[in-house]
């Protein structure tokens, strides 16, 4: 595998912010409008399973016609049921997965 | 009158009933954007075509080849989409499609709580009620007892994975294959996958007054 | 949060965590004007006239009443006849004239 040129300057958002096991915490954000990040894991915490290849465009801009702009990567986040209802009755390993856009995500 | 953009819509349904109120809101629109050359005049008519070869029978068949095929099922679970490319099956702009395998560990169902997403490229359209609220508002909150009402029983040491679809990624439930089928022809085994068991709602299973013909 | 933002902030399509009654089983024979909705859909999809999700802001910003009210397809031609007046590839005008026309197609002849 070639190595990259050195010195190279990555546009905005080239490089995935998170990687797989990543602990994040979805923005407790309420936007009107539009939106394509359920209100029922907003300010919820999870870890990153996977990053969806290739990187796109922002969905929500998108539901306004706006299919250019800077892409980012969408990533498929784990929950644990339990951290998404209290008193959820079933077994603690059951589990909600969801694709999340970066601008939603945050660090935890 | 146009007689042109007639003469173009494909035959009405009904004989000479009045269609409802949307439907000649459907009717105008197509005939309009035909008028002002912003759709081509046969590509409704096309499309109803495409539309038409997906069915949950294309999906049993994928579904029947990765029960038989381990390396086919090692591709599909790598990239659906790129695998089943390879089958002609084609796909709408950037649409993914990631395909969920059931275990004896785990039991994947889907829905879509902001919409209707669904791999309709391999299933075709949804059942009305993958689009209504109950199943919306409660799988991804209390899925076993939605699968319960479907009469299936997932057992506590078994995962459930509940995937809500939001992106440009579909998703299609890979069901276990059933006990006792070890030599059932590729076609045999396909007509026991029926489309719930792809959503995930039901497991794959041998029909109970089925005998099975060699 | 008052009541009124919230209708603002949780769109009349987000069924998630809700509550909803037993599943129904219901499935019903796709009508042919449906399918034809739907095959319209997919097209103004190709030609980036309507994308998937300008279609899907389309049915949310129909609000409540109307989401409720309006069955799936319904609610599908509609969001396009709002967007296609916002883009102004057509008018309420013309889309008035062609329904009329459209339905004088299948009145009873004779007087």
């Amino acid at each position: 595998m070639p190595k990259p040129f050195p010195n190279i300057v990555h546009a905005e958002g080239e490089e995935p912010l998170f990687k797989p096991g990543d602990q994040v915490k979805i923005s407790a954000r309420y936007p009107m409008g539009h939106y394509r990040v359920p209100n029922y894991i907003r300010g919820k915490r999870g870890r990153v399973e996977s990053v969806i290849e290739p990187r796109a465009v922002n969905n929500e801009d998108e539901g306004f016609g706006r299919n250019a702009g800077l892409k980012r990567y969408y990533y498929r986040i784990i929950f644990p049921l339990t951290e998404l209802w209290p008193g959820y009755a079933g077994p603690k390993t059951d589990e909600l997965r969801i694709e999340v856009f970066e601008t939603w995500l945050e660090g935890s | 009158m146009s007689s042109d953009a007639h003469a173009h819509a494909p035959i009405p349904d009904a004989g000479d009933a009045m269609p409802s109120y949307y439907e000649i809101m459907e009717t105008a629109v197509r005939e309009l954007l035909v008028e002002k050359n912003a759709i081509g005049a046969g590509e409704i008519r096309q499309m109803l075509e495409v539309m038409d070869t997906r069915t949950p029978a294309l999906g049993s068949q994928i579904v029947a080849r990765a029960w038989v095929d381990p390396a086919f099922r090692a591709r599909l679970l790598a990239n659906g989409r790129a695998t089943l490319e390879e089958l002609g099956i084609d796909f709408f702009e950037n649409t993914q499609l990631t395909v969920l395998e059931n275990t004896d560990k785990v039991h994947n169902i889907v829905v879509c709580t902001l919409c209707s997403c669904y791999p309709r490229e391999i299933l075709g359209l949804p059942p009305d009620w993958y689009k209504l609220k109950p199943y919306r508002a409660r799988t991804v909150k209390e899925p076993r007892a939605v699968l319960a009402e479907f009469g299936t029983l997932i057992p506590d040491d078994v995962e459930i994975r509940v995937s809500d679809s939001t992106s440009m990624v579909r998703f299609l439930v890979l069901p276990q294959r059933p006990q006792n089928t070890e030599n059932w022809s590729e076609e045999q085994l396909a007509s026991l996958v029926t489309r719930d068991a792809m959503i995930g709602v039901v497991r794959a299973a041998i029909p109970e007054k089925t005998e099975k013909s060699r | 949060m008052t009541q009124t933002e919230h209708l603002l902030t949780r769109l009349p399509t987000e069924m998630g965590g809700l509550d909803g009654g037993p599943i129904q089983r219901v499935e019903h024979e796709y009508a042919p004007w449906e399918k034809r909705c739907h095959a319209l859909a997919n097209v103004l999809d190709i030609h980036k006239i309507i994308s998937t999700e300008e279609k899907r802001r389309g049915v949310e910003a129909l609000g409540s009443e109307l989401v409720e009210k309006l069955t799936y397809y319904q609610r599908w031609i509609v969001a396009f006849v709002n967007i296609l007046f916002e883009k102004e590839l057509l008018t309420p005008e013309e889309l008035a004239r062609k329904m009329d026309e459209v339905a004088a197609r299948h009145e009873p002849s004779g007087g």
